[in-house]
């Protein structure tokens, strides 16, 4: 690819860009994608591994008609609907302030990154330590506010589990939006904002006529990523609760941990990750033919 | 001087008050546990709740660092992350850049495709992962985990990275062709400056995936390569918590996180409107 | 394993040099453990052994311990794959398991012919015995789960420490008072050993049918109620693990809680005299559960080196060998000679833990247990706790799960 060439090499020209990266995902991801489906289609449970029959589409049978499987779906979407907008916002206005001109903002902005550059196992046990019902420090600090008249057992009650999990989902994950928003911020050129100063926008006007719109990609996709890797996480939930208090936090990805992981059952194990990934597939399909409209 | 007093103001209720609010919000969990790892262990029992520690001591930071290899198993995933960090760039840097400026058949499908595989449960993969790398004889080694690593955080750091390039105009790269540029000088000249703040973001991506990430590191190295999210996971026994050492080292492997982004955020803002924004 | 083929063929496609890891000297044994301690080592052990055999090398590694799930993972997944260690330590709940995977070398010729057979208690083997009566395990270490009391609030109820359900009941609705619970329950992973104590040691039994009868039922209830109707456990009890249960007792939050000797040392530095162990309280008909927490090392049939294996892991069950491993992991040793001298702990938890023996036991070793244990005992009990379901449909869901 010395110059520009007309005809057939330029058309190889992607092609040999996208060759490392394909090769990579081909042999690491898309492989064990594969036998991941090829076990979908089996009764395979490690401990048994001389008698794995197969079974055809009998485990995504089996899954439409299992209860625990719907009622994880739904609270997947509770998990990722709160979850990812509450990330958003925080980070989101996070990075406005963090692109302002102030004296400590390179400290600011470093800082900024702490949650997110700690294990979800650290994270999952300090929250679980923070809300602990006895010696939590949030519900002295309640107390003594007077906010509350007895400490509340944060992770043994269905509803205040599912938030507790959450609050500490968004701690973990607003700095991603933080950190890539601040680096979209960067792409919106400096002349539309003082275009918009001219026609007399005031903050509020230039914030939504031109940031917003300027941001619109990179904020797309950054939701889209956050989305799937949200809808995939499951460390947080399984320290915190383990699903629990009975399955008030079991959601889609923990319920297939659980069957595959302490459960060994991969074939079913695996076909729950299947529908999770087609449902995910559609999310993604929709947004696709959204951007290119 | 009156207005000069009034901008101060509007900066300090405006910018710098909020972001306290939000400083206060990530930082204050770690703060916590810095000072459970600097309080002695008695405290952490107490009731009423100590707010602030008895004494302060060492003692769990010294038995960290002397007596179990977190240090060592620090400097395994500073190498697993720098190397996933770079790797994982060399990859995604070419290919976000054949989306963004190329357009040829299959590209939507194969931009999909990408993101798709990365949506499938790690946990069922590792059975399969195990065996190919066994195969490849990667086990226990750090290509395992870059390779790893990098191949797993790709669909993410292509997307960004392709969503970052789409902003820069495309006369630019057109400009520079016209006045000679390869491909190559282009994406090097033009498109890797002008991405400058998405390479970095994405830097720092791929680096904190790396640096999190558990299940590999668990399944695919032993005690050569252990990363420190293994290291800390040995912290939790069967019948003990080290509360002292899982504080400590909690605290400790922020660290060089921090460090690294402090380095790198000034070229975080910059790109377009550099000169606006750099302070 | 017919499936594997697809992998094996596409890996192999993939592949270049296909040097395996047995490619190391015949006499390297490789052995995984896991210590709770992470600055414990086995180190001057494997030297020990190392310089009485000087034909063979120990490569011992620590696997993360993960919640016990992390380690069985990567124990099935190298056995699956045929990269699995020699010999690993192991436990009772994964026997079902490992029997069914056809891992487990039978180790019972070796060890008829062990000197270091007879100093093994009698107990210890009966319930380190496969059902089919062969001997995969070879004990290494155990606990068995006692009773934790604070001394001083019972002392100042006037009460002694619990020996019936009545007792108990009484004892920890007397140390109930504001901010104060009788009983510390761990309705989180690992509380199926306080259920087993209350209701299989009260009426029910791992049989057939013998979870749904009427005594069962009832004895299950009761359980539950110390929770729901008697409240005498704190309101984080569903979710609490064994972090919050011994936390809650070093803090003097609850009065009385269940674990076993591995606690030991750290409850007395926060609580001194204060503390004391004592058996479980026994059921109606002087029946009783107390969980035996049992640690074994088994040698795995794809091995090349069993016997070398085998020579180690016995050298581990050895008298003084066994007691330095027992000081490194915080549990006790299986011989007879090294427990007459035993100082790890103060000498009243010791004898709390051999007061226990005679009830000791364990849930049966078939694969359901390892499911029970890990997902269906917590989340069955938690909404029963929680009053979702009742205590009655609760026993259900376990019948069906071990019988069908």
């Amino acid at each position: 690819m010395r110059r520009l060439p007309a005809g057939g090499r330029a058309a190889l020209t992607p092609w040999a860009l996208l060759a490392p990266a394909l090769l990579a995902t081909g042999v690491v991801v898309f492989l064990p994608v594969l036998d991941a489906l090829w076990m979908s289609l089996h009764q395979f449970v490690l401990f048994r591994p001389n008698v794995e029959p197969f079974v055809g589409l009998a485990n995504y049978v089996t899954l439409l008609g299992d209860p625990t499987f719907w009622a994880s779906l739904g609270r997947s979407l509770v998990w990722v609907g709160a979850g990812v907008s509450a990330q958003f916002a925080l980070g989101f206005a996070a990075a406005l302030l963090l692109n302002r001109r102030f004296a400590w903002r390179g400290m600011a902005r470093a800082l900024i990154v702490v949650p997110w550059a700690l294990p979800s196992v650290i994270i999952g046990l300090v929250w679980t330590w923070m809300l602990d019902f006895n010696l939590g420090v949030i519900n002295a600090l309640l107390l003594r506010l007077g906010l509350v008249a007895h400490s509340i057992a944060w992770l043994a009650q269905p509803g205040t589990a599912m938030i507790a999990v959450i609050l500490a989902l968004t701690w973990q994950g607003f700095p991603f939006f933080a950190v890539t928003l601040l680096a979209g911020l960067q792409g919106i050129p400096r002349e539309h904002y003082e275009a918009a100063a001219i026609d007399g926008a005031g903050a509020l006007g230039s914030f939504w006529h031109v940031t917003v719109p300027g941001l619109a990609p990179v904020m797309a996709t950054a939701l889209l990523l956050r989305m799937i890797w949200v809808a995939n996480s499951l460390d947080l939930i399984f320290v915190m609760t383990g699903g629990g208090p009975g399955t008030a936090t079991e959601t889609l990805p923990l319920y297939a941990f659980l069957k595959a992981w302490t459960g060994l059952d991969y074939g079913y194990g695996s076909a729950l990750a299947v529908v999770l990934t087609l449902l995910l597939l559609a999310v993604v399909i929709l947004y696709a033919a959204r951007a290119s409209a | 001087m009156a207005r000069a007093r009034a901008a101060r103001l509007r900066l300090f209720f405006g910018t710098e008050l909020p972001l306290l609010a939000i400083l206060a919000f990530g930082l204050l969990p770690w703060f916590w546990m810095m000072l459970s790892a600097l309080r002695p262990e008695a405290d952490w029992t107490h009731l009423p709740i100590r707010f602030l520690p008895t004494r302060l001591t060492l003692s769990h930071v010294v038995s960290l660092l002397a007596g179990t290899s977190f240090l060592g198993n620090l400097l395994n995933s500073l190498v697993v992350a720098l190397g996933t960090l770079v790797f994982g760039l060399a990859l995604a840097l070419p290919a976000a850049y054949a989306f963004s400026r190329f357009r040829f058949r299959g590209r939507r499908g194969f931009r999909v495709l990408f993101l798709v595989v990365n949506m499938f449960p790690v946990v069922l993969l590792i059975l399969p992962l195990f065996v190919i790398f066994r195969r490849l004889s990667l086990l226990d080694t750090y290509p395992a985990l870059i390779l790893a690593d990098a191949t797993f955080a790709l669909p993410f750091a292509v997307w960004l990275l392709t969503g970052y390039m789409e902003t820069i105009p495309r006369d630019l790269d057109e400009a520079a062709m016209i006045d000679g540029a390869t491909r190559l000088q282009t994406m090097r000249l033009v498109i890797l400056p002008l991405a400058l703040p998405g390479i970095v973001a994405v830097g720092i991506y791929l680096f904190i995936a790396s640096w999190n990430e558990y299940l590999f590191a668990l399944m695919l190295s032993g005690e050569r390569v252990r990363t420190v999210t293994v290291a800390l996971q040995m912290f939790i026994g069967e019948n003990q918590v080290h509360w002292g050492l899982l504080t400590a080292g909690g605290a400790l492997v922020a660290l060089p996180v921090v460090v690294l982004f402090l380095a790198v955020q000034r070229h975080l803002v910059g790109g377009l409107t550099g000169g606006a924004v750099k302070g | 394993m017919k499936r594997r083929n697809l992998l094996a063929a596409t890996a192999a496609l993939a592949a270049t040099p296909l040097a395996g890891p047995h490619a190391a000297s015949p006499t390297t044994v490789r052995w995984w453990y896991h210590f709770d301690d992470p600055k414990a080592s086995p180190a001057a052990l494997v030297a020990a052994f190392e310089k009485a055999n000087p034909d063979i090398r120990i490569h011992a590694e620590s696997i993360p311990w993960g919640g016990g799930s992390d380690y069985d993972n990567r124990l099935y997944t190298t056995l699956v794959s045929g990269a699995g260690p020699d010999c690993a330590m192991v436990k009772l709940e994964n026997l079902g398991r490992l029997m069914e995977m056809q891992a487990l070398k039978d180790l019972g010729p070796w060890v008829d012919a062990w000197s270091g057979k007879s100093d093994i208690d009698p107990n210890i083997w009966r319930i380190n015995t496969a059902p089919n009566g062969v001997r995969y395990y070879l004990p290494v270490q155990y606990v068995v789960l006692y009773l934790y009391v604070r001394q001083d609030w019972l002392d100042a109820v006037h009460l002694a420490p619990p020996k019936t359900f009545p007792e108990f009941l009484r004892a920890a609705q007397a140390m109930t008072e504001k901010g104060h619970w009788g009983f510390g329950l761990r309705g989180g992973p690992g509380g199926q050993d306080f259920w087993a104590t209350f209701v299989l040691g009260g009426g029910a039994s791992l049989t057939k049918g013998g979870l749904v009868t009427p005594a069962a039922t009832a004895a299950n209830a009761w359980f539950i109620d110390l929770y729901r109707e008697w409240k005498v456990c704190p309101p984080s009890a569903p979710t609490d693990g064994f972090l919050q249960t011994i936390n809650n007792m070093k803090a003097g939050v609850t009065g009385m809680t269940i674990h076993h000797i591995g606690s030991a040392n750290e409850l007395v530095a926060a609580l001194g005299n204060r503390i004391n162990a004592v058996p479980v309280p026994r059921g109606p008909k002087g029946e009783g559960w107390a969980t035996f927490g049992d640690g074994s090392n088994a040698v795995f049939t794809h091995s090349r080196n069993q016997e070398a294996a085998w020579r180690w892991i016995s050298f581990l069950s050895t008298g003084q060998n066994n007691v330095a491993f027992n000081i490194l992991t915080g549990q006790v040793t299986v011989t007879t000679s090294g427990a007459r001298h035993w100082t790890a702990e103060p000498e009243r938890f010791v004898k709390a833990t051999l007061d226990s023996l005679p009830i000791a036991k364990v849930f049966p070793a078939i694969p359901a247990t390892a499911e029970f244990v890990s997902t269906v005992w917590p989340q069955t009990t938690q909404k029963a706790l929680l009053g979702e379901i009742t205590p009655a449909a609760m026993m259900q869901i376990f019948e069906k799960l071990y019988f069908g």
